[in-house]
């Protein structure tokens, strides 16, 4: 048995569960109870397989379908990269999922509710593991698909509203996307990302340009994946999309939808559109400093400005997306780390508040500031679980969030973009400020006058057991990036020394035998046009 | 929705057989030609849709006795299963058997791929997911 092959069962079983849920339409509870072992499965498969790849020297698995060799059919990687979002994506999955069953309208878990969230997780693994540019633009279609059905389970006015403009604009966005991936194949003949940062590396050490038309492409793409991930111009469609869906789905999508856009450009962008120092990356680099400077900033301005939790939570994604991008925009191994070690706490941290935002609701039966207080006596566990969340996502010292805080901002000074750095520590403390409103008014402050306590917005708590349990879950985790950092980032680092530097990469995908047949193909189609040249006067 | 026209009727009868067919051909076809899976269940959707327009519905039930959701289990099922076989027998995932199977009687030489499987589940899913849309929208609009 060949360990390479099995990493597929990161989209066999998700997919698997979701089909069989179909024909579980009615059957709700040997639906939960599936797709929590899902769940599981993937979550203890991914941790094992990193474990298992600490100690081994290439670190890499790569399996292709069908047999076909690498740059022609389509490869599955699963590297330091994949593999530590593909864990942290699975915890938090099973955690936003078994809180739903607390939250979720009986009547919409009846029409594919369960299926839906599978297909969604199909999506995101198959995105975190392809190795080619057209296979990511499939799995993100995937995962939209799965995503509009959820943002319209209820099938209110507010959310078809809603559902309408995030779909037409995730059209667009994919529409570009394929035209983009269109382009790329015209330029450079390959999909394969292995293949595509070869023929840059290539390139690059011949001393050749890159075809024309290959900075423009890359900005192409750069917005395709920003859409995605909500940097700054494009962040418009977040903050309502969250705001009208179920608390779970919005937890699920607030970890996972705009990471996909940011794990996008982590893979594409340091290994082939800006690698080294080509015309490409001289427009794509200051484009992502000043973006992950308004990402940051104003977005977290856009959070202490409201007043619901649900919308400054959702805000609040924006500006930690800020963070991300900053490590992008750094492009040394040690900021893309931190950058990879940002991401995989913030998805734990950010689902849990949400999650924690869903029992709040629950509680005073509004999610408006103003008329919810007085939580820390009448739930005191929900309120040390936010308050551990909240102090992450701040990055206060021994929490997660202070360590990939500390090395993106370290290394902005190192890299002389003192100024984005600056910008960071800001965005800090005002996500403190933004955070204490929501402990201050909810938990802190008396009881708000105007909880009524009628029949139907007392909480009743045998059924939000599984909330708890979810929010737990993450907290848990969190708590252990925090104190546990260090083999976490062990392996970021090692995920930022494969993306700064792509050989290992391309040698695992590709293997040397094809490397050589493909140098030797393009030297002689090279030969040829040049020779079709001398001819044609 | 139906339809009340004599030629529709008429012509339906014979259209149907030959368009099933058909569908089938583009399917088998497909493998080394223009073809395949999907456009073979499309074109079997149309003619279940057809027949129902003619028809009725009670016709297209006795033509396709399951439910649309039915068909996208077995479906996707299907391909689900084809691909995961071989990871079972230490292959990668999606990896087809191919080869040469000799008719019993005549000695006919008759290639066959396991991917052949795959396709037809993503026939019946086409099937499924065509005649189940047009199945809710013209509910709602009777």
């Amino acid at each position: 048995m060949e360990l390479e092959n099995f990493i597929i069962l990161f989209i066999v079983i998700p997919m698997g569960t979701g089909v069989i849920g179909v024909l579980l339409k009615q059957r709700v509870h040997i639906a939960r109870v599936l797709g929590v072992l899902s769940f599981l499965a993937t979550s203890a498969l991914a941790i094992g397989l990193l474990v298992h790849l600490r100690s081994d020297p290439a670190g890499i698995l790569v399996s292709q379908m069908g047999a076909w060799p690498a740059p022609f059919g389509i490869s599955v990687v699963f590297d330091s990269l994949s593999g530590l979002l593909l864990a942290a994506s699975s915890l938090v999955a099973l955690a936003c999922y078994v809180h739903s069953f607390s939250t979720v309208d009986p009547v919409a878990e009846k029409r594919y509710f369960h299926p839906m969230v599978q297909l969604l997780m199909f999506g995101v693994n198959l995105a975190f593991l392809t190795g080619d540019l057209f296979n990511l633009f499939v799995s993100f279609e995937i995962m939209l698909m799965a995503s509009y059905c959820l943002l319209t389970f209820g099938g209110t006015r507010l959310q078809m509203t809603q559902a309408y403009k995030y779909v037409l604009l995730n059209l667009v966005g994919s529409t570009l996307f394929v035209i983009g991936a269109g382009l790329v194949y015209g330029m450079t003949g390959t999909l394969n990302f292995a293949d595509l940062a070869l023929f840059v590396s290539e390139r690059q050490a011949r001393g050749e340009a890159l075809p024309p038309g290959f900075a423009a492409l890359s900005i192409a793409l750069l917005l395709v994946f920003g859409l995605k991930g909500a940097i700054f111009p494009l962040w418009f469609w977040l903050p309502d999309t969250y705001y009208t869906c179920n608390v779970s789905i919005a937890g699920l999508f607030a970890g996972m939808l705009t990471k996909v856009g940011i794990y996008a450009i982590a893979r594409t962008f340091p290994m082939i559109f800006a690698h080294g120092h080509s015309d490409a990356a001289k427009v794509v680099m200051p484009l992502l400093a000043i973006s992950a400077a308004f990402t940051m900033f104003l977005g977290v301005l856009g959070a202490v400005s409201h007043h619901n939790i649900r919308r400054i939570l959702a805000v609040h994604v924006i500006s930690q997306v800020g963070y991300m991008v900053f490590g992008l925009a750094l492009m040394t191994r040690v900021a893309l780390a931190g950058c990879l070690f940002y991401m995989i706490q913030h998805m734990v941290v950010k689902s849990c508040l949400f999650l924690c935002c869903g029992i709040v609701e629950r509680h005073t039966g509004t999610d408006d500031l103003d008329k919810s207080g007085g939580l820390l006596k009448r739930d005191t566990y929900l309120a040390v679980v936010f308050f551990i969340a909240a102090m992450s996502l701040v990055g206060l010292p021994p929490l997660s969030g202070f360590f990939g805080k500390l090395v993106i901002i370290r290394e902005g000074w190192r890299e002389s973009m003192w100024w984005l750095s600056i910008f960071g520590l800001l965005t800090g403390a005002l996500t403190l400020l933004s955070m204490l409103k929501i402990w201050s008014y909810c938990f802190w402050s008396p009881s708000g006058e105007s909880i009524e306590r009628t029949p139907a917005n007392m909480p009743n708590t045998s059924s939000l057991r599984p909330a708890y349990i979810g929010a737990t879950l993450l907290v848990c985790v969190a708590l252990f990036l925090g104190f546990g950092a260090q083999p976490v980032y062990e392996i970021a680092y090692r995920a930022g020394e494969q993306l700064a530097a792509p050989e290992a990469y391309i040698q695992a995908v590709l293997g040397p035998e094809v490397i050589e047949n493909l140098a030797r193909a393009r030297a002689e189609s090279a030969a040829l046009a040049t020779a079709a040249v001398e001819v044609t006067p | 929705m139906t339809i009340s026209s004599p030629v529709l009727r008429n012509s339906m009868r014979l259209i149907l057989p030959l368009m099933l067919l058909y569908a089938l051909y583009a399917m088998l076809k497909g493998h080394n030609e223009p073809g395949g899976g999907f456009i073979g269940g499309m074109i079997m959707a149309t003619a279940i849709c057809t027949y129902r327009m003619s028809h009725g519905f009670a016709a297209q039930l006795r033509l396709m006795p399951v439910h649309p959701r039915v068909l996208i289990f077995l479906g996707l099922g299907l391909a689900l299963g084809t691909s995961t076989v071989p990871l079972l027998l230490g292959e990668p995932f999606l990896r087809s058997a191919v080869g040469v199977f000799h008719l019993p009687f005549s000695g006919h030489a008759f290639h066959y791929a396991s991917a052949m499987a795959f396709d037809l589940g993503v026939m019946l899913v086409v099937v499924g997911v065509g005649v189940g849309m047009i199945t809710q929208l013209s509910e709602e609009l009777e």
